[in-house]
């Protein structure tokens, strides 16, 4: 008996033991179960490596990232600006990334396009935010322990990131025109968008309050100085038609800012790190290789796609090619002059392929911006274009034969990526120029031209012209079975002759008869507001600034080019040309400006009313 | 060459293969029981029901011997016992009976039924007799739902219990999506499984042997679930293992199945498989786009010949023909990888190369027995099932061990199991996203002009220009081969009970779940493709996790007159961690298997990357339940549950579940006593709130991160060199608090007509407030994941049934179910959002206020531009916009669309909702008959008014990226005399037509005949294997639909969101899914 109600004891006090030890602690079983594993709060964050760890995510997206997606945040703009206007086709196979053909034939509010479209807004965005949070993080760290940065770095931070929140304004400026402004202060992410007067006042306030901020010597060589902040203030004063003052900056920029033109144009769009950031560059993504991302995406992420197909070197993916129009404007007269001027009649007249050996004398910036059949590209040997599975183009009947070039690395700089992700072959570390010197100059030519200073604009004009003049595509020999020997076979001249720049009248170029002349002075406006526009279009071709270029000089003349370049390629011998841009909505007043994402806008909504509204037409 | 032979060995040697493993279990089987009786004093009867009829399979003991046999199927059965033994007569649903032989030589029994509301039910911490349970419990037939063949026990829950719907994949192991009563939020709606007490966050169940489930009950309305407060909104599957022995000495069973599968149907139905029928088609897009014919495949496109090559490396062909195609290549100069060389194929069946017939064995040994004061039970599994598709291949091996000791007044016992799994060949069992890839999705579009070897017998490719760029699937199979996914459970619990008096009884259990899942995978070069790698790379990753749960309760049972008392008290903890690494090497220097080991020397050590994650949650609660019969007339349940969560805002962590049932059981009234037709009628009512908090841990507070490929910078411009960078990831909320879920049922269980009909039904109506979710922020925001708040809400209503009839030779149960789903709140100001992934041609899925979630959405198909006017009519030149909307890309022969809000143009907003793809309802029916030895028994389900979203339409019809296409194309497409077509004018700049529309729209609606056994048991007089059954059976045998794509049965696409499993956001899409397996098995049933 008594041991049994010992053991009852026992038991029963075992079980109440363990009973109050479930019980017990309740709050300290709940909260240390709570905590988020693997990340980082804001605490940690609050010190001089988190504000500059947020500055560096905010240039970051500049370009695509991992989480982005891909392709319509290209930091090119290769799509916005090349595709949609006549300097490239989507190319490719017709079928693959069909949201570009709606880019391409205008069809925006269709919902591919859309999303393309979507893509770009939220990277935009998602860049302010990420500027906006620096300068919140920095006021919070300088607030609690104002000695943890010095002076100098908490100003420069302070500049960087207004200066790229105006960078990226400007970008959403210059798609849609009537966009919300987000500052650090700001909780409402369900603003109204401003106008465009609006806009651009934030714009240049913004830069003026950078341009302050902002050390005359960059950090470093990937950041902003108080010159760029300038050059973008002329950029934005020449897209908002306020021309004399954008003379005023620019001509400043110009006379004292530490900006050049490199001696050849293969020194801009390179992959030789020696001429990385050089003096032309104002603003560049600083993509980077082999940099221990193991999947290359710190690289040249948004243009990817953009290179020679399975026949060459790069295997993928044959986009963004440039169109036939693109080409026949680089055909220059007698003088050397661009035909599209002297001959407005007869310079598109052209359909069929320009091929190596054709000795109608062009600009020699034709051969490094257009890959063409049996011309070197670069050190990689001759374009081949043909029918079979060799071939340099993916799909010649849908994208016509030319390779885009400028941003393809070269062979021997050692910019590749080694290893590693998906398609090594086409990353690199050439720097996306964002805005050049040589843009700089044009933009100024286009102020003065407006302001009448025909001689200043023929001036600048003549000086990107000369610079033309300087050099040409070389042999680009290797000493290699399928590169080199192919281009020796085809060029004995070339064999061991490695020059990828040569001088324009070089002995070793047989392929091709290259002339580029200066203007004497410009006797009208309307023949200078023309040579400038050509001069934009030749110099700074394939770098994604085209489409808004036309759309800055107004309906009328976008309008003429665009549709032009649709009817007037209408009788080519290539039928898909036609084929696929028949389906193209005409450019008319709507297309001045792209709609706003369909999602943001219905996003927007607040209390049933919706607070962004989509610009006119759409 | 050496790849070759091997592919193909294997596809060959596969018949071969099932005919041996028939044979081999046959007879492991019949050795295993040969010996097993011994002779004696001969007994002999027939068991009968109480009606009247033989009851076979019923299991004579004699008691405190090893002496037992079963009743053949004229309830007959013979055995030799001492004069004095004692008999026991035992069989599940009836009564269990003992006798003495008393020194008779023939032993007659009848046994009486066990009512259907005398039933004993395991519902939530106790055992319940039917009778008294007011909630909507539903039991599933364990018998039924065993005769499955596959690796999961839920993956026939939808035909056996009403109000569950279950969608899996065909491939070995697939994960199956169960749903409770519809969908009660936009994520994470899988229920909650309770096994042996312990809950349990997976939705695999693999681990277990469906052998060792004694019951399974699906606890559909918060009154029966509220008890499980915490997690249980989505419905309770409560399962036990808890076999255990019977008194006596060691019984053993052992059960045998093997079988040979198939695919129900394969695209070689559907797609061709001749290459210059597929250049008519292609010939056509070209032609009527007005564009010249390529070529280069097939040359004169009014001659076309199948080509020699199609494709031959630069240098290596020695003539061509007039078209440039090479009609002779030197083979000496082939070199892999960058010189191939590849046959032109007049007609690769692409399916067929792949998918073929499959294996699958289950092999089973149980020992189990017991004493009054123990009993135990030791089971072996073996499960291995061949997938339909080659390589693909899982196998389970399974041990457990449930004991249980009394001691007086304390008992005490472990239930526990062990399982490996392997699944092998890298299907993954839960595939999600968008499947272009691997071998399920459009790379079974190939063309069939591609060869599957080249011409030294590497896989082939399709190079050239025209032939799309696939993988070819027969060589994604072979080198994904050795691609293992390994989960390793341990799963169990320990547990005591004491009885303080004979009404107090306590009890603690800890029950645990922990293991590890492990994948090693690998991914090819592929040169033979025409966008080219040429560097392969590994892919490892480990999962760890412990889950732990310790309740205590405690019970008070009395009875005082009338009045019966059943209170439970109850508390329970739980916690759960796991920990993610994963890894990746590229450039492997040696590929062998036995290399691949993510280490800086076996490949390029800058593509190494790896990373880790994890989590931790915890969970207290407190419940009590207390049940009131009164004369088993009226009946009255209270429950009410407190838990609180980690992942919820301190101050918002406690939530309260209360629920309540009352049940009448009004037959047991005066004036319905001895009523024929209403022989047992029990009317019940119940309502409760359940909660969820499933969303991942530490959502209170922002987080903040980076990766190197989204914020890290070269800011120096070396080129080479990227600074840290960080973002916000996510936001937090500080107020995030319990999803709730109200629900309210009114429900009969009933027994009618002397007992022979068996009905129940249940309507409801759920409602799901302060609906966990993410809603998108603006874009202006930026990226970081939206923070998870507490604003949406559903609804569902609906109704479930269940009659069953049966008689004495044959039984029938028929289970329907009716879901309405409903969204009425999503933020609060939004009032739809997109579906969680897109096509290649964009989202077709929306989520809207007033609409089911999931719902197709698009344009609406308005038939085709018949002539040249109807198309002009519709663009600008035509005048469109006045009399006709102007729609881009109008041409004949394209598809036309409606102009939903009639402003004279077709855009994105005449886009609207184009169908559901929720079943109006569903059906499943058991039918069994039995005559002498011989029984038969079949299972039947139907799915009824769903859609389905054809998206595979995208390849086979469009032919998005050059794929095959369907075998009708040609001949059904628009044509100026054929205006009245299934597809529009194949026409190569058509990018119109294929935009996502109720065009891609058909009806899901499908009967199947999921299972056909017939069984013969061996008469116990027979001299080997008396008692024994073996059957033969047929798995999918039956298909009755109008849907045209592989198989209107579709698995739900594994889709997860920043806070959590999306995939009810996206049902229905068919992406081109593993499908189901039609199998042929034969089976044996021995115990002794």
């Amino acid at each position: 008996m008594k041991i049994a109600s010992n053991y009852r004891l026992l038991v029963g006090t075992a079980v109440l033991t363990l009973v109050s030890a479930g019980l017990y602690g309740c709050k300290d079983f709940l909260s240390t179960n709570s905590v988020p594993q693997g990340t980082l709060d804001a605490g940690t964050l609050a010190n001089a490596a988190g504000v500059e760890g947020t500055l560096i995510a905010a240039y970051r997206t500049i370009d695509c990232t991992n989480n982005t997606g891909a392709w319509g945040c290209a930091a090119s703009n290769w799509v916005w600006g090349s595709v949609a206007a006549d300097d490239s086709y989507k190319g490719s196979t017709n079928t693959d990334q069909p949201p570009i053909n709606d880019i391409e034939g205008r069809h925006w509010g269709a919902p591919d396009g859309q999303d393309y479209i979507n893509q770009k807004w939220t990277i935009v965005y998602e860049g302010i935010s990420r500027a906006n949070a620096t300068i919140r993080l920095l006021k919070q760290v300088l607030a609690a322990n104002p000695a943890e940065l010095s002076t100098a770095d908490a100003r420069s931070i302070e500049g960087e990131a207004i200066f790229l929140r105006a960078y990226y304004h400007f970008e959403a400026y210059r798609m849609w025109g009537n966009v919300p402004y987000y500052r650090e202060d700001d909780t409402d992410f369900r603003k109204a968008n401003e106008d465009q007067a609006a806009v651009v006042a934030d714009l240049i306030k913004d830069l003026d309050s950078a341009a302050v901020l902002l050390p005359a010597t960059p950090r470093d060589k990937g950041r902003a100085s108080a010159w760029t902040a300038r050059a973008y203030k002329g950029r934005v004063q020449v897209y908002a038609g306020q021309f004399a003052a954008a003379v005023t900056t620019l001509q400043n920029v110009k006379t004292s800012g530490p900006y050049h033109l490199e001696t050849s144009l293969d020194h801009v769009w390179t992959g030789f790190k020696q001429f990385y950031d050089g003096p032309e560059t104002i603003f560049a993504y600083q993509a980077s290789a082999n940099d221990g991302e193991p999947n290359g995406n710190n690289a040249n992420f948004g243009e990817r796609l953009n290179f020679p197909y399975s026949g060459s070197h790069f295997g993928c993916c044959g986009f963004n090619q440039p169109s036939q129009n693109l080409v026949n404007a680089y055909r220059v007269d007698a003088a050397g002059l661009p035909l599209l001027l002297s001959s407005p009649a007869t310079w598109n007249a052209s359909n069929a392929q320009f091929v190596a050996g054709d000795m109608t004398p062009v600009d020699p910036r034709l051969d490094w911006t257009v890959g063409r059949n049996g011309v070197p590209y670069k050190d990689w040997g001759l374009v081949k274009v043909t029918n079979g599975s060799d071939s340099w183009v993916r799909d010649v009947s849908n994208g016509g034969p030319y390779s885009p070039k400028k941003n393809a690395h070269e062979a021997a700089s050692g910019s590749e990526q080694l290893a590693g992700g998906w398609a090594p072959t086409q990353q690199n570390s050439v720097r996306i120029q964002l805005f050049r010197f040589a843009d700089l100059l044009l933009l100024l030519a286009e102020a003065q031209v407006e302001t009448g200073d025909l001689a200043g604009a023929t001036a600048n004009v003549n000086l990107v012209r000369a610079r033309a003049a300087a050099s040409a595509q070389g042999c680009g020999y290797r000493n290699d079975a399928t590169i080199g020997a192919p281009v020796q076979a085809a060029y004995p001249q070339c064999a061991g002759d490695a020059r990828i720049a040569v001088p324009i009248n070089d002995p070793s170029i047989t392929w091709a008869r290259y002339s580029v002349s200066q203007y004497p002075v410009f006797p009208s406006a309307a023949y200078a507001r023309e040579a400038v526009r050509t001069e934009r279009r030749l110099e700074l071709a394939m770098e994604g600034q085209r489409f808004f270029d036309l759309r800055r000089w107004g309906l009328a003349y976008a309008a003429a080019q665009i549709n032009g370049y649709i009817k007037g390629e209408g009788g080519r011998a290539e039928p898909s040309f036609v084929a696929y841009k028949s389906s193209a909505e005409d450019f008319t007043q709507r297309h001045l400006l792209y709609p706003l994402p369909n999602l943001q806008v219905s996003l927007s909504t607040v209390n049933g009313e919706q607070r962004l509204k989509q610009n006119a037409g759409w | 060459m050496e790849k070759k032979l091997s592919a193909r060995h294997e596809v060959r040697n596969r018949s071969l293969h099932r005919v041996c493993a028939v044979a081999i279990s046959l007879l492991l089987a019949l050795f295993v029981t040969g010996n097993a009786f011994g002779q004696n004093l001969a007994v002999q009867g027939t068991v009968t029901s109480t009606g009247g009829s033989p009851l076979p399979g019923v299991t004579v003991r004699v008691q405190g011997t090893d002496i037992r046999t079963i009743t053949d199927n004229a309830g007959h059965y013979r055995l030799s016992a001492p004069g004095d033994a004692v008999l026991t007569f035992s069989l599940v649903g009836q009564k269990p009976v003992q006798t003495t032989v008393a020194g008779r030589n023939t032993v007659d029994i009848t046994m009486a039924k066990i009512a259907y509301l005398e039933q004993v039910v395991v519902t939530a911490y106790t055992e319940q007799r039917r009778g008294d349970i007011t909630g909507a419990v539903s039991s599933v037939d364990i018998a039924s739902a065993q005769k499955q063949t596959g690796a999961s026990v839920l993956q026939r829950l939808d035909a056996a219990v009403p109000g569950v719907t279950v969608v899996a994949g065909g491939s070995p192991g697939a994960r199956s999506t169960v749903r409770i009563r519809g969908i009660s939020s936009f994520q994470n709606n899988d229920p909650l499984y309770v096994i042996d007490g312990t809950p349990v966050e997976e939705s695999y169940l693999n681990f277990l042997n469906p052998d060792d489930i004694t019951s399974v009950q699906v606890l559909k309305d918060a009154s029966a679930s509220s008890i499980y407060g915490s997690r249980a909104s989505n419905g309770v599957v409560v399962i036990e293992t808890t076999k255990r022995g019977v008194q006596g000495p060691p019984q053993t069973t052992l059960r045998v199945r093997t079988g040979v599968t198939s695919p129900v149907r394969g695209y070689d139905d559907i797609l061709l498989t001749n290459s210059l029928a597929y250049f008519q088609v292609e010939k056509a897009a070209y032609v009527n786009a007005g564009l010249a014919v390529p070529t280069n495949i097939y040359g004169d496109p009014n001659n076309p010949t199948v080509p020699a090559y199609i494709f031959a490396a630069p240098g290596t062909a020695t003539a061509t023909d007039a078209f440039g195609r090479p009609t002779a290549v030197n083979a000496a100069l082939y070199s892999y990888p960058n010189s191939l060389i590849m046959p032109g194929s007049a007609g690769t069946n692409w399916w067929s190369e792949v998918f073929g017939h499959g294996q699958v064995g289950d092999y089973n040994l149980d020992v189990n027995g017991g004493s009054d004061a123990n009993a135990y039970r030791v089971s072996f599994n073996y499960f291995n099932q061949k997938g339909t598709a080659i390589y693909n291949d899982f196998r389970r091996g399974t041990v457990r061990a449930n004991t249980q000791f009394n001691r007086g007044k304390l008992n005490f016992g472990e239930n526990m199991a062990l399982a490996l799994e392997r699944h092998y060949g890298g299907i993954p069992d839960d595939p999600g996203g968008y499947a272009e890839d691997g071998i399920l999705g459009k790379d079974i579009l190939m063309q069939p002009v591609i060869p599957v070897f080249d011409i030294k017998g590497n896989f082939a490719g399709g190079k050239s220009t025209t032939l799309g760029n696939q993988t070819n699937p027969v060589k994604w199979a072979f080198t994904h081969r050795d691609d293992v996914g390994k989960n390793l459970n341990l799963f169990g619990n320990v547990f005591g009970g004491y009885d303080v008096t004979q009404a107090i009884s306590l009890k603690t259990r800890l029950g645990f779940n922990t293991g590890e899942n492990t994948f090693n995978g690998y991914s090819p070069a592929s040169p033979e493709v025409a966008e080219a790698t040429f560097t392969d790379a590994i892919d490892e990753n480990q999962n760890q996790f412990l889950d732990w749960t310790w309740s205590n309760t405690a019970r008070f049972v009395k009875a005082l007159g009338s009045h019966n008392f059943d209170i439970l008290l109850g508390q329970e903890a739980n916690q759960g961690q796991n920990r993610f690494l994963t890894g990746h090497l590229g450039n492997l220097l040696n590929n062998a298997l036995d290399a691949r080991y993510i280490n800086d020397a076996l490949g390029d050590a800058t593509t190494k990357n790896v990373s880790s994650t994890g989590g931790k949650s915890a969970l207290l609660s407190l419940f009590a339940k207390a049940d009131y019969n009164f004369a088993d007339k009226y009946i009255a349940s209270f429950t009410v549950r407190r838990d609180g969560s980690s992942r919820l805002a301190p101050g918002h962590q406690w939530g309260t579940f209360p629920a309540f049932g009352l049940g009448w059981h009004i037959s047991n009234e005066r004036f319905l006593s001895g009523n024929r037709f209403l022989n047992d009628v029990m009317l019940r009512y119940g309502m409760g709130v359940t909660g969820n908090q499933l969303i991942p841990s530490g959502r209170i507070v922002s987080q903040f991160g980076g990766e190197r490929g989204e914020t890290y910078y070269d800011v120096t411009g070396s080129g080479n060199n990227i600074q840290a960078g960080f973002r916000q990831t996510s936001l937090g909320n500080p107020n995030l608090q319990w999803e709730e879920n109200r629900s309210q049922n009114v429900g009969a269980d009933m027994v009618l007509f002397n007992g022979n009909i068996n009905f129940v039904i249940d309507v409801y109506r759920r409602n799901t407030n302060n609906l966990l979710f993410d809603p998108a922020l603006p874009a202006t925001a930026g990226i970081a994941s939206p923070p998870i708040v507490n604003v949406g809400k559903m609804r569902n209503t609906g109704f479930d049934l269940s009659v069953g009839h049966t008689a004495s030779w044959w039984n029938v149960t028929f289970n329907g179910s009716h879901y309405t789903n409903k969204i009425i709140a999503i933020n609060g100001t939004q009032t739809f959002f997109y579906g969680p992934i897109s096509t290649r041609f964009g989202n077709q899925v929306i989520n809207q206020v007033g609409s089911p979630i999931g719902s197709f959405y698009g344009y609406v198909f308005d038939g085709f531009f018949n002539s040249a006017a109807d198309a002009a009519a519709h663009t600008p030149a035509g005048n469109c916009g006045v009399s006709s909307a102007c729609q881009d890309g109008a041409s004949m022969g394209r598809i036309k669309f409606r102009d939903i809000n009639h402003d004279g143009v077709i855009n994105a907003d005449d886009r609207t909702i184009i169908g559901s793809p929720h079943p109006k309802f569903t059906a499943g029916m058991d039918l069994g008959v039995h005559r002498g030895n011989w029984d038969a028994s079949a299972t039947f389900f139907g799915s009824y008014g769903n859609k389905i979203f054809e998206n595979q339409m995208e390849f086979y019809v469009f032919r998005e990226f050059e794929t095959n296409v369907k075998q009708d194309l040609l001949a059904n497409s628009w044509t100026p005399t054929n205006l009245n077509p299934k597809y529009p004018r194949i026409d190569i700049n058509d990018t119109f037509s294929r935009a996502l529309s109720s065009y891609y729209v058909k009806s899901g609606t499908y009967t199947r005949l999921r299972n056909l056994q017939i069984g013969y048991t061996i008469p116990s007089q027979m001299q080997y294997l008396p008692g024994a059954r073996v059957y033969l059976q047929g798995d999918n045998l039956w298909t009755q639909t109008s849907y045209e794509g592989l198989d209107p049965s579709l698995p739900a696409a594994n889709i997860s969101g920043a806070a959590g499993d999306v995939r009810d956001q996206y049902r229905g899409v068919d992406r081109g899914a593993y499908p189901s397996n039609k199998i042929f098995s034969v089976g044996i049933v021995t115990t002794f």
